[in-house]
Parts: structure tokens; C-alpha cells; sequence
């Protein structure tokens, strides 16, 4: 650990720096994103090979929710 | 009984200062000591609130990363009492198994041999109160700081100085008692002489509740030659059992976990001290061989029983932490959980005392009883719908559970809550109120967002009582119309239940971020749903306006069952202590995002 660092960390220990919260935060939404981007091409793999039409409702669901929810994470890495 | 005992001491005190200046000085030093300490504490209090507790889960992975915390953390505070109830609460609160938690308390063993070098070396050779007085200055100015963490630096140092100036006292009444009195013809000599000065040991170290206090007045006497050599020695192994007393003392507000790192810390020192307690003259030769290595002088007595401390310690550790394990087999045979019959009445199972020493037990505690509360109500509301727990925890769809409970479950659901509900739910919020007086800085956060989970599960509970009478004559009726509604409240309230079961059980981030949005849109579309059930039967006569009535306020009972939990899920989630981060927050769909989707798709189905 060099110097700077040090002093750093014993800064963040003492309460005497601000941690960068902001930043944190949107590294692990982008991280989030990524995940759920995933899940919404495997269930839309799911949705074609789906036949029951209550399950391809409960599906079809999952993919709105995902859709909104990726939107809302672009949204807050945009701003 | 306890104030007759205060009393009687009061008095007896008194008469002896009366009697003699230096012995008020002595205990005066003592009490000064000991006042330091406890400062110290509370400025170690300050930091570790929310520190802790990422820091024991990184450190706290293997044996020797244990003992190494409780060393560091025990030289750091200069207290193993402190280390002990950080184990003891963390312990309690199921944030560190048994066998970290015995790991802790062995680094402590070994941290607190630091406070006997520093005192025999440094403490009883220096004007130690020299330092103590500007300690006490700059430690009064931090605490007067806004800042939490300077706040607490202050009463550290306050702590130390306090600490420092009641060593010089103890010191100076040792050193003009030898001029008018010589306690070395109290010394006693062979086994029976150490066995006497081992329980003196103990006793004073159960009265002044610090090990370290006694190690000072023990090394201090030494020092002035009050006592033998060899009677400090016996003084010190009584010292380090009776430490364990305070564990002990500390862990009878604890839970099951908690009584057994207090055992296991017992039995460890204890054991440790019956095995050098035969053999005092053999390490005495053996202090005497080793000293000259370590640069001490055969005169320096104090130094050499800092030494052999030290010894003590190490043999614990080299004893006991090959058999952790073993040990924790021990203290769980000891200790075994009591088994709540079906029948009995259901009590808290983590909610203690101890829990809340730190703002990260509390709020662990509170976490963990309300999901067992959550347990009990997930079991009755079940029950409830005339199906059973296991049914919804089965892979079976919710349509084959609903054909093979095709008839209605009688269950007394008054005497459920009576049994296994009430009684927790009342300490929850006790315990919730209590924890958000004390840490009021970040009750708002911490507390009261749990505190509103479990309200919201007795909620749901509520409004499943109140549907389940309608429910049990309804599944028995010979209308197929409303029983066919019913088992669709059913089938949706068992596929919530299912959802929420596996929100809880997922490890993986975005499919409990999904999951719990789609909790909320599921209660919105179903409410939707029923109401366009019910218009087109009450239009067609296909059921009566009494079973309409029936219906509509069932419908909306079931409502508030799904609301409720998936405002619990929610929040149970988001406090939950494994890898939640605050952007999962961000990405879960709030009521009026859902809204939108279900306008949406509502609006579609009716183009």
C-alpha cells in the first residue's frame, strides 16, 4: 500500500473523507444490467420453446419487468 | 440480596479508608482504572458500529484469521472482556459460527498478555501519570466534536489517560504502604498457598470484572514488593479463570450460541490453569532459564511474571486451537436447543440481551426474527387456503395442488396466533424500539424498515384470518361458480407465497430483482382480474349477492395478503446481509412503475 493510500483509507476510517457512493452505485447497477439483459434472452428463448399459454403469460411478464427495469438502469447510468 | 451486599461493602470500604490512606489510594487507582477502561470501550464503540461487522466476515473465514482479529482487537481496546462480548453478540446474532467465535476468544488470550509488558515495562519503570493528564486534555477536546469517529478518538484517549493516572495511583499507595506495612507476611507457601492465591486471583478479577485491572494490581504489588513472587503467580492463573466468569456473567442475556462460546472460553482458560497450576515451581525454574533471553534481569519480577503470562496464554492457544472443533462438539452436546413441540407456544429465537450491544447484532437480530416470524405466518396462511406449507415449497404446480386439496383444512387460526405469533411479534417490536432509542443515528435505516416488515406480516396474517371463514364454507359448497373463485384466490395466493419463498432462497441478484417486481405486479393484475370475474357472475345470477358480497371483500383481503408480503419481501431483501448491494434497490419496480405496465397491459387486452 503505497502513501497515498494509506492515509487515504485511515482518512475513510475516521469518517474525515466522503466515500464516492455515486460512482459505486452505478458500477454495480452497470453490473446489474448486465445480468438481467441475460436473463431477458434466455427467458425470451424460453418464451419460443413454451407452449402452455398460462406459462407463456407468466413469461411474457418476466420480459416486461425486465425491459422496464433495464430502461430505468439506463435511464440512472445516463443522468 | 444484591443491595444488602452494596451496602455491607459501602460500609466496610469506608471504615478501611478511614483506617488507611494508602488503601484509598490503591482503590482509587482501581476505580480510576477501571473508569478508563470503560471509556476506552465506549471510543471503540464509536468505530465499530457497521465496521465490524464486514470486517469479521472477511477475517473471521479461517482459525488462525480469528485469532489474529481477537489478538489485534484485544491490544488495540486493551481489553479480552470487550473481545469476548463482540464474539458473544456477533455469536448470538449468527453472524460468525461457534469455532470463529472461540477463535476470537484465544487471540484475546494472547492480545492481552501486550497489557502486562506495557505495565511491567513501561507502566511501573515511568511517571506514567506524566502522560496521562495531556491524554486526558486533547482526549476531552475530541469528545466534545460533532464528528462521530473524533468522538470517539476522544474517549479512547480519555480512556487511556484515565487508565494511565489510576496505575500511578496504585502505584504510589503500593509504595508508601511498604514503608508502614509489609502484606508479604500474608504470603503463602506451597501448593495450598497457590491454590489460595489463584481463587484470590479469581475472586478479585469476578468483582472488578477486568483481568487486566487485576494483572495491574497484581503487577503493581510485585512492583512494591507486597507480595511473593510465586503468590502473583498463583494471582494471575486465578485471574485469567475468573475472567471467564465475566463471559459467562455477559452471556446469561445471551442466546444458546452465546452461552456456549462463554463455556468454551471457561473451559479453555480453566483447563489451561488446572494443567499449569501443579507445576507453578517448574515454570518458575523455567522463567528463570528463559528470562535471560528476552533481556530480563533475574531481579526484574514483574517483567517475569508479564513473561510468564505470556507463556500462559501461548499454551492456550497451542493447546486449544487444535481442538476447536472438538470443543465446539463439547459445548454442543452441552447445550442443546430445546425442541418446540407443535402444540407449545413458539418464543424468539434470536432476540436477546446481548444483541443489542452493537448496531450490527441488533439489526441481524431483528432481520432474523423477523423472518422467523415470517415462517410461522407463511405456515398458517397456508393453512389458511387449506393447503400446507410443503405443498407451496413442492415443485408442483399450483393447479395440481389446488385438485389435490380439493376440500377444506379446519385450522383454528386465533389459537395459531395465540401459539406461535403473538409472543414474537410483541418482542420483535419491543426489541425494534428499544434498538432504534439506542442507535437512533441510524434507526431510520436500520430498524424501522424491519420493524414495518414484521407489522406488514401480521397484516397479511389478519386478512387471511378474515378470509379463511368464507374460504372453508365456500370450498365446501355445492355452487361450482364461487368454489371455482375461491380456488383461484387460492391458486394466486399459493403461486405469490411460492415466489416469495423463492426470493428468499435465490442467491443470484437479478432473478430477485425480477422476482420482486414481479410480486407487486402479480397483487395489481389479480386484483384487476377478480373484479372482471365477479362482475360477469353477479351479471349471469351465477352466484348469490351473499356469496358476491363474499367475494368482494375476500378479493380484497387476499389483496392486502399479497400487497403486505411483497412489501415485506421487499424490504426483508434489501436487509438482508448477503451481497445486496444499493443497486438492486435502484432497478426493483416501484407501485407506480408497475402500475404503468399493468395499465398497459390492460389496456391492450380490452382494445
Amino acid at each position: 500500500m503505497n502513501g497515498l493510500k494509506f492515509i487515504q483509507n485511515v482518512k475513510a476510517l475516521f469518517g474525515l473523507t466522503p466515500e464516492d457512493g455515486e460512482a459505486t452505485k452505478k458500477k454495480a447497477i452497470k453490473e446489474l444490467l448486465k445480468k438481467l439483459k441475460l436473463r431477458h434472452i434466455l427467458l425470451k428463448q424460453e418464451l419460443k420453446n413454451e407452449t402452455d399459454l398460462i406459462k407463456r403469460e407468466a413469461i411474457h411478464d418476466s420480459i416486461k419487468i425486465l425491459k422496464k427495469q433495464m430502461k430505468k438502469g439506463k435511464d440512472i447510468l445516463d443522468d | 440480596m444484591k443491595r444488602l451486599l452494596l451496602f455491607i461493602s459501602i460500609i466496610a470500604l469506608s471504615y478501611a479508608f478511614f483506617q488507611s490512606k494508602n488503601l484509598l489510594n490503591i482503590s482509587a487507582g482501581v476505580a480510576i482504572f477501571l473508569f478508563g477502561m470503560k471509556s476506552l470501550e465506549e471510543g471503540f464503540r464509536f468505530f465499530i458500529g457497521g465496521l465490524l461487522d464486514k470486517f469479521l466476515k472477511k477475517i473471521t473465514n479461517h482459525l488462525y484469521k480469528s485469532i489474529l482479529f481477537g489478538a489485534v482487537i484485544t491490544v488495540l481496546m486493551q481489553s479480552s472482556g470487550l473481545a469476548a462480548v463482540i464474539a458473544i453478540s456477533f455469536i448470538s446474532a449468527g453472524l460468525i459460527e461457534l469455532a470463529q467465535g472461540i477463535g476470537i476468544i484465544l487471540g484475546g488470550n494472547i492480545g492481552t498478555t501486550t497489557g502486562a509488558w506495557l505495565i511491567a515495562g513501561l507502566g511501573l519503570k515511568i511517571s506514567i501519570a506524566t502522560y496521562a493528564l495531556p491524554m486526558l486534555v486533547f482526549g476531552m477536546l475530541f469528545i466534545f466534536q460533532e464528528n462521530k469517529r473524533l468522538k470517539g478518538i476522544g474517549y479512547a484517549l480519555a480512556g487511556l489517560g484515565f487508565s494511565f493516572l489510576g496505575i500511578a495511583y496504585m502505584k504510589e499507595g503500593f509504595d508508601a504502604f511498604k514503608e508502614s506495612v509489609d502484606l508479604t507476611q500474608y504470603a503463602a507457601d506451597g501448593f495450598m498457598g497457590i491454590i489460595l492465591f489463584a481463587l484470590i486471583g479469581a475472586g478479585m478479577t469476578i468483582i472488578m470484572q477486568s483481568s487486566h485491572a487485576s494483572l495491574v494490581l497484581i503487577l503493581t504489588a510485585l512492583s512494591a514488593s507486597q507480595i511473593t513472587y510465586e503468590n502473583a503467580i498463583a494471582l494471575t492463573i486465578g485471574a485469567n479463570i475468573g475472567t471467564t466468569i465475566t463471559a459467562i456473567l455477559g452471556a446469561l442475556g445471551a442466546g444458546y450460541e452465546g452461552k456456549k462460546l462463554a463455556t468454551a472460553h471457561f473451559m479453555i482458560n480453566s483447563l489451561t490453569g488446572l494443567t499449569v497450576i501443579g507445576f507453578v515451581p517448574q515454570w518458575i525454574t523455567f522463567i528463570d532459564y528463559t528470562a535471560p533471553f528476552f533481556g530480563i534481569p533475574q531481579e526484574e519480577y514483574a517483567l517475569k511474571l508479564a513473561l510468564y503470562h505470556t507463556y500462559f496464554n501461548l499454551l492456550c492457544v497451542v493447546l486449544f486451537a487444535p481442538l476447536v472443533h472438538g470443543l465446539v462438539k463439547v459445548v454442543n452436546h452441552i447445550f442443546k436447543p430445546k425442541v418446540t413441540a407443535e402444540n407449545a407456544i413458539d418464543d424468539v429465537l434470536f432476540i436477546n440481551d446481548v444483541a443489542l450491544d452493537f448496531p450490527d447484532t441488533a439489526q441481524e437480530t431483528l432481520f432474523k426474527e423477523t423472518k422467523h416470524l415470517y415462517t410461522n405466518v407463511f405456515d398458517i396462511i397456508a393453512q389458511g387456503l387449506s393447503v400446507t406449507k410443503e405443498d407451496i415449497s413442492s415443485g408442483m404446480e399450483a393447479e395440481d395442488i389446488i385438485k389435490l386439496r380439493n376440500y377444506a383444512l379446519h385450522v383454528n387460526m386465533d389459537d395459531y396466533y395465540e401459539r406461535r405469533i403473538k409472543e414474537i411479534y410483541g418482542k420483535i417490536i419491543n426489541f425494534a424500539i428499544v434498538a432504534q432509542g439506542k442507535f437512533s443515528e441510524i434507526s431510520d435505516h436500520q430498524f424501522v424498515p424491519i420493524k414495518n416488515a414484521s407489522i406488514g406480516i401480521v397484516e397479511a396474517f389478519k386478512a387471511a384470518k378474515h378470509m379463511q371463514k368464507n374460504m372453508l364454507r365456500y370450498l365446501e359448497s355445492d355452487n361450482e361458480y364461487i368454489k371455482s373463485e375461491y380456488n383461484h384466490i387460492r391458486k394466486n395466493l399459493i403461486k405469490h407465497l411460492r415466489t416469495m419463498q423463492m426470493i428468499f432462497n435465490t442467491t443470484e441478484e437479478d432473478v430477485a430483482v425480477l422476482l420482486l417486481s414481479k410480486l407487486k405486479l402479480d397483487a395489481q393484475n389479480y386484483d384487476i382480474a377478480a373484479n372482471k370475474s365477479l362482475d360477469n357472475l353477479i351479471r349471469t345470477n351465477k352466484i348469490t349477492y351473499t356469496m358476491a358480497t363474499s367475494l368482494m371483500n375476500d378479493t380484497s383481503y387476499a389483496y392486502t395478503i399479497a400487497s403486505e408480503l411483497s412489501k415485506v419481501a421487499h424490504i426483508l431483501f434489501m436487509h438482508s446481509s448477503t451481497h445486496v448491494e444499493e443497486s438492486s434497490e435502484a432497478l426493483i419496480l416501484n407501485e407506480a412503475e408497475v402500475s404503468d405496465l399493468t395499465h398497459a397491459s390492460s389496456q391492450r387486452s380490452t382494445l
